[in-house]
């Protein structure tokens, strides 16, 4: 089952959404700000990201931005309880998801994303 | 002509014709002295021609009585010739005296005076004769002779007297006829100068009278049109202006001032103000101050409180915003009052319009921290259902369930805790500033760490002013964003609340400043912060929460300056705001 990196600076958040993921039969890394997530990225085997958006210091567009950079191929999520988005960080990662959308929404666009990841032709969803 | 000049020359006017008088009076006196002269001369001669015939006939009254004598022997006859022989004398010494001046006449007045002489021998010779001698025909031939050459004496006298009387009378009717013409001559003369210097004159005074006639209608045209002028001007100024003397008395009001009072200029001329112009305080409800007794008292420009109503003839009400000012004389003398005021009840709906709008942008700046707020726990609270849908462990299901409950507790204390800070109490209340101050940051923790902008404070503790809190909270939230803004990612802010010691313009209160480290306002940058819309922010920006900010603060009988800090690590804006500890603020909330 593909692993997946889960940044956000909420520590319960976090958890409860590690709990869902891994419910769906995903291995799951979590890292509670930017350089720490960075690090993991780094350091683990991800096939995923689920990113929040807001969090101090380093957001998760600088975040999205670097991940990028180093490896352009793993698919990242940004998770979001704002609305209007800045649109470069939009543009940068492969789906968002608005907070509360809930976790059918969560996990069907994880999937999706994923196996767009997985067959290169098929590009990037939006 | 100048005034100076005019007097002069109608001076010379004057002087000029008497100067000429004076000598031709002077002329006519010394021609008739002259004549005078003359005419003495003429008489002199006619005495002397009297005398000498005067001297003839006591010639002839000698000689009769000789004669008589001669025939009768009888010495009565002799009484004519003792009577004459004294005044003969007598008129010889006059004649003497007479003819003095004229030499031949004396060689005459000598030859005749010794002519008689003679004769008086004769005589003598007779009279002690006697009486045959007496009719002795030698001795009358001899007599005869005598008398005869006396006579012709007398003759010559009289006929050069009568010659120089002659001459004299030529002479005085050549002076006569002189004198005529002098005159006439010096009339004319007079009469010519006096023409010729005269018409100049009058020429210019006459010229200098039309000019200045000219120049009065010319004038008064010039005051007529400058005064229809003024009138148009007002008529058709966007203004409302209404014109009193001293005592209040309404003396012109224009269109606009017409519309907003409803009078019509007609009836309200003579009217007094308060009359006209009825004006109250839009809040109080009272009577505002006569505009025309405040610029009497002061004697300058006045502008109306704010707030004040002025209610038509028909009971109409506007907002208007006005000002009052002295109407001075030349001479500096106040002769009236002249009022110019507008109506702002329509730019007062506006401004309102604004400050709500600013209101609501804040509101959905606040509505959009909110949902951040609740929308994580929200989200875990629906990911916990989606975990006890799926899970049929009971410690793990009571897990979820308790996690599920603690997040739910934290939405509810989020939006009871906004709630809160955002309940608007009716009339001012005691503010805390240090909570003040803790509440806004709390509701901008979020921003600030995702900006990574560090504050420090500096809060006085228990310090508190009287105000509004929400409006308040508003003001310091704008001021810290614009601080967040300015300073960009990993900035610094210092927020500093003291006591602030009365003034001479205000009382005692709480500073609050506001320094951040960002670059600074330019000067031209901040003269126009507190213009609503202007914005430094591009299209994140309203343009508004500044001047809403300094509305509150006004409200609340503040003050915001904008100046540098003392902190060099702060080199960015540092924003002084200025809150009294007792506002006169009202009831109502500054916006609608």
């Amino acid at each position: 089952m593909p692993t997946i990196l889960c940044i956000d600076d909420e520590a319960l958040g976090l958890q409860i959404r590690k709990a869902v993921l891994e419910r769906a039969g995903y291995k799951v890394l979590t890292a509670i700000d930017g350089p720490a997530g960075l690090a993991a990225f780094r350091n683990e085997p991800v096939d995923g990201v689920v990113l929040d958006y807001y969090m101090p210091e380093m957001d998760g567009g600088a975040v999205a931005e670097t991940m990028r950079r180093e490896r352009p191929d793993i698919p990242i999520m940004l998770l979001s309880a704002y609305i209007n988005l800045p649109t470069e960080v939009v543009e940068l990662v492969d789906v968002t998801l608005l907070k509360g959308e809930g976790p059918l929404e969560l996990l069907e666009k994880l999937r999706v994303m994923l196996r767009a990841a997985s067959s290169p032709a098929a590009g990037r969803l939006s | 002509m100048k005034p100076v000049a005019f007097n002069r020359t109608l001076r010379q006017l004057v002087a000029l014709p008497i100067l000429l008088l004076l000598i031709l009076g002077s002329f006519l006196v010394w021609q008739i002295q002259v004549t005078a002269t003359a005419q003495r001369e003429l008489d002199h001669s006619d005495q002397i021609t009297a005398r000498l015939q005067e001297l003839q006939n006591l010639f002839i009254d000698q000689e009769t009585g000789l004669r008589g004598f001669q025939l009768t022997g009888d010495p009565v006859m002799l009484a004519p010739w003792k009577a004459a022989a004294g005044p003969i004398q007598s008129e010889f010494a006059e004649l003497q005296q007479m003819l003095a001046g004229d030499p031949a006449q004396m060689a005459n007045l000598a030859a005749l005076n010794n002519r008689y002489n003679q004769w008086l021998g004769f005589a003598d010779a007779v009279l002690h004769q006697d009486a045959a001698a007496l009719n002795a025909e030698g001795m009358n031939q001899r007599g005869k002779a005598m008398m005869d050459a006396i006579r012709a004496n007398v003759g010559t006298m009289q006929k050069h007297e009568t010659n120089l009387r002659e001459e004299q009378y030529r002479h005085a009717r050549w002076l006569q006829r002189r004198e005529l013409l002098s005159l006439l001559i010096s009339f004319l003369i007079v009469g010519i100068v006096l023409v010729f210097f005269t018409r100049h004159h009058i020429h210019a005074i006459s010229a200098s009278y039309l000019r200045r006639i000219a120049e009065i209608t010319r004038r008064s045209e010039e005051l007529h049109e400058s005064q229809q002028w003024f009138q148009t001007t007002l008529e058709s100024i966007g203004d409302a202006v209404i014109s009193c003397d001293l005592e209040g008395s309404v003396t012109f009001m224009n269109a606009v001032a017409e519309g907003l009072t409803g009078w019509k200029l007609g009836d309200a001329r003579g009217k007094s103000l308060e009359t006209v112009f009825r004006i109250i305080h839009e809040e109080t409800r009272q009577a505002a101050e006569n505009p025309v007794a405040k610029v009497r008292r002061l004697r300058k420009v006045i502008g109306l409180a704010n707030h004040t109503v002025l209610i038509a003839r028909d009971g109409r009400e506007s907002v208007i915003d006005d000002s009052a000012a002295p109407i001075m004389s030349d001479t500096g003398d106040m002769v009236g009052v002249v009022l110019v005021f507008r109506d702002v009840t329509e730019e007062r709906q506006m401004q309102s319009a604004l400050v709500a709008s600013e209101k609501l942008a804040v509101a959905g700046r606040l509505a959009a921290s909110i949902a951040h707020e609740i929308h994580n726990p929200l989200d875990s609270v629906a990911n916990l259902h989606y975990l006890l849908d799926q899970e049929t462990d009971p410690e793990k299901r009571a897990e979820y369930l308790r996690l599920a409950q603690q997040e739910l507790g934290r939405t509810m204390q989020i939006s009871r805790t906004m709630l809160s800070l955002y309940r608007e109490p009716k009339a001012p209340i005691e503010v805390l500033l240090r909570e003040l101050v803790d509440g806004v940051l709390l509701l901008l923790d979020r921003r600030l760490q995702h900006q990574g902008v560090r504050v420090e404070t500096e809060i006085a503790d228990d310090l508190s002013v009287e105000g509004f809190p929400a409006e308040l909270r508003q003001v310091l939230t704008n001021l810290i964003v614009n601080a967040m803004d300015a300073s960009g990612t990993k900035g610094r802010i210092r927020i500093r609340v003291q006591r602030a010691e009365a003034g001479e313009l205000r009382g005692v209160g709480a500073l609050i400043e506001i320094a951040d480290s960002g670059p600074g306002i330019p000067p031209e940058t901040a003269s126009r912060l507190f213009q609503p819309f202007f914005t430094t922010k591009g299209s994140n920006g309203t343009g508004l929460g500044l001047w809403v900010s300094m509305g509150i603060v006004q409200k609340h009988g503040g003050s915001i300056q904008i100046g540098e800090s003392d902190d060099p690590n702060l080199p960015g804006a540092s924003i002084r705001v200025f809150l009294p500890a007792r506002t006169f603020a009202g009831a109502q909330p500054l916006s609608a």
